[in-house]
């Protein structure tokens, strides 16, 4: 005979045990998801804020000078997502919708969700060393846990220096294109320690490269997915179908570097991190892991080296926040929200999120003059299409 | 006398090498700007050849280096860029596939 009340009870078991149950989960709801297509509110852009999008593209799309010179602002796209749809979007030249960039060191925020999933999954812990996955250590450097190349506090004696600066100072270049290139965690990990692990911050694309090097010989070894994990844990479930990460001759990914994907697809990541980790009702990233994400570091509290006023690091993502433990009082950001942060690369690319105007802009690019791009006036130009 | 000369100087610079080391002095790299620009050309034009999809000419200008000694010739067919500087020096970048993009080998 039936018993109602056991049913009931069991069945109410049952939703608290389903994986993704939404409830369970603390996911924020949205009416839809872009997993397929984003929907398209242009046109209301269009008809409603004229004179804020022709302010917007008179500073972002107006190119100066000779194109060989590369001179000035030299945006490739710009994508604004605002309450789930998008709201503009334009592109440059052969730039186009279905056309990946180059992300640099967008890369950075990648990893770091990369590894919030691996985290998730126990596939490592933070407080791991990074000779618990990798070969590549001196004894030193063994005292690195995963949890210092996230806050980039290794301590390793590195100079995070580009192209047209030193080419011989750069452990950069001597990492993608030199000495490092043909197994870059082994080459990040034979620096010698410049400070004790956790004590100071330094910006490092070893430390990125490092850390999902890392994490992917842990998934490898306690999962047997270490080809295929950013694709099944992040790109494909956030429909970032069009993502390429590269990788060094050794097959680890280029976690500092080199992520490709269409400006929708970057959107999607930050759209990501705009639903505290969740996507169509299920938690990708761990409860928490973005709010850790974008609190100022408590290393680049103490002793942030090689950083201005103006910069403010969580865990690889750009925060628009005052330090005053470093005499950093203003907001890096002064006309955009206080709770915004960004996904940052090398030549200008930035994926923002601003939570309060559940609001995502992404904006590929080609600058090549310090200095020519103000990020702050490009936000607050780009906010004004949906404040 | 040229043999103490010699000594010397090969003394001296593992002294220095040793200080340096000891005193935390920058470390400097074998970053030949020959060896560097073929390698940043292969891997980028590769890069943006084959995951980017631009043409020849967008991406000859996109990786333009400096000091700007790199040559590179593209085969489409087996989605390579060899690259090569000065006389010694060359590189290697091939596609590999729609998630993994270039590799430099």
């Amino acid at each position: 005979m039936a018993c109602p009340i056991a049913n009931l009870a069991f069945l109410a078991l049952a939703v608290l045990l389903i994986p993704g149950a939404a409830h369970a989960q603390n996911c924020p709801t949205r009416g839809s998801w872009p997993t397929q297509a984003w929907p398209d509110n242009t046109a209301e852009t269009t008809a409603a804020k004229a004179a804020q999008i022709q302010a917007l593209e008179d500073y972002a799309f107006s190119r100066i000078g000779k194109d060989a010179e590369r001179k000035g602002i030299r945006t490739d796209a710009v994508v604004v997502i605002h309450r789930g749809a998008i709201v503009y979007e334009k592109y440059f030249g052969s730039h186009g919708p279905t056309k990946r960039h180059i992300g640099w060191s967008v890369t950075k925020s990648v990893t770091s969700a990369l590894t919030g999933m691996a985290v998730h999954r126990g596939a490592v812990s933070l407080e791991d060393s990074i000779c618990d996955h990798l070969e590549v250590g001196t004894p030193e450097s063994c005292q690195v846990k995963l949890k210092h190349l996230l806050q980039f506090s290794s301590g390793f004696d590195w100079t995070e220096l580009y192209e047209d600066k030193s080419n011989q100072a750069s452990s950069v270049l001597a990492m993608l294109y030199g000495e490092g290139r043909r197994d870059m965690a082994r080459f990040v990990a034979e620096h010698r320690l410049r400070d004790a692990p956790g004590t100071t911050y330094m910006y490092s694309t070893g430390e990125s490269m490092l850390l999902l090097s890392a994490v992917q010989e842990s998934v490898q070894k306690t999962l047997q997915k270490g080809d295929v994990f950013p694709w099944e844990w992040l790109f494909t479930p956030i429909g970032m179908t069009s993502a390429v990460l590269e990788r060094d001759a050794k097959g680890h990914f280029k976690g500092g570097s080199h992520t490709f994907a269409t400006p929708r697809d970057f959107a999607r990541f930050g759209f990501l991190y705009l639903n505290d980790g969740c996507w169509e009702g299920q938690r990708l990233l761990p409860e928490g892991w973005v709010a850790a994400s974008t609190r100022v570091s408590e290393p680049f509290k103490l002793r942030a080296l090689a950083a201005e006023p103006g910069d403010a690091q969580g865990r690889m993502w750009w925060l628009n926040q005052a330090v005053p433990e470093q005499g950093f009082n203003d907001l890096p950001w002064p006309d955009v929200p206080s709770d915004a942060y960004a996904a940052r690369g090398h030549w200008g690319q930035s994926v923002t999120v601003i939570p309060s105007l559940d609001t995502v802009v992404v904006r590929v690019a080609d600058d090549r003059e310090a200095g020519a791009f103000d990020l702050n006036q490009f936000l607050s130009l780009a906010l004004a299409l949906v404040r | 006398m040229k043999t103490s000369i010699a000594a010397m100087v090969l003394a001296a610079s593992v002294f220095l090498a040793g200080c340096a080391d000891r005193d935390g002095e920058a470390r400097s790299y074998a970053n030949s700007d020959l060896q560097l620009t073929s390698n940043y050309a292969a891997a980028e034009v590769c890069s943006c050849m084959f995951v980017m999809e631009q043409e020849e000419d967008f991406c000859r200008a996109w990786t333009r280096a400096n000091p700007a000694v790199a040559t590179f010739r593209v085969d489409r067919e087996k989605k390579r860029v060899e690259a090569s500087a000065g006389m010694l020096w060359g590189a290697t970048a091939r596609f590999v596939d729609e998630r993994t993009g270039c590799v430099l080998e």
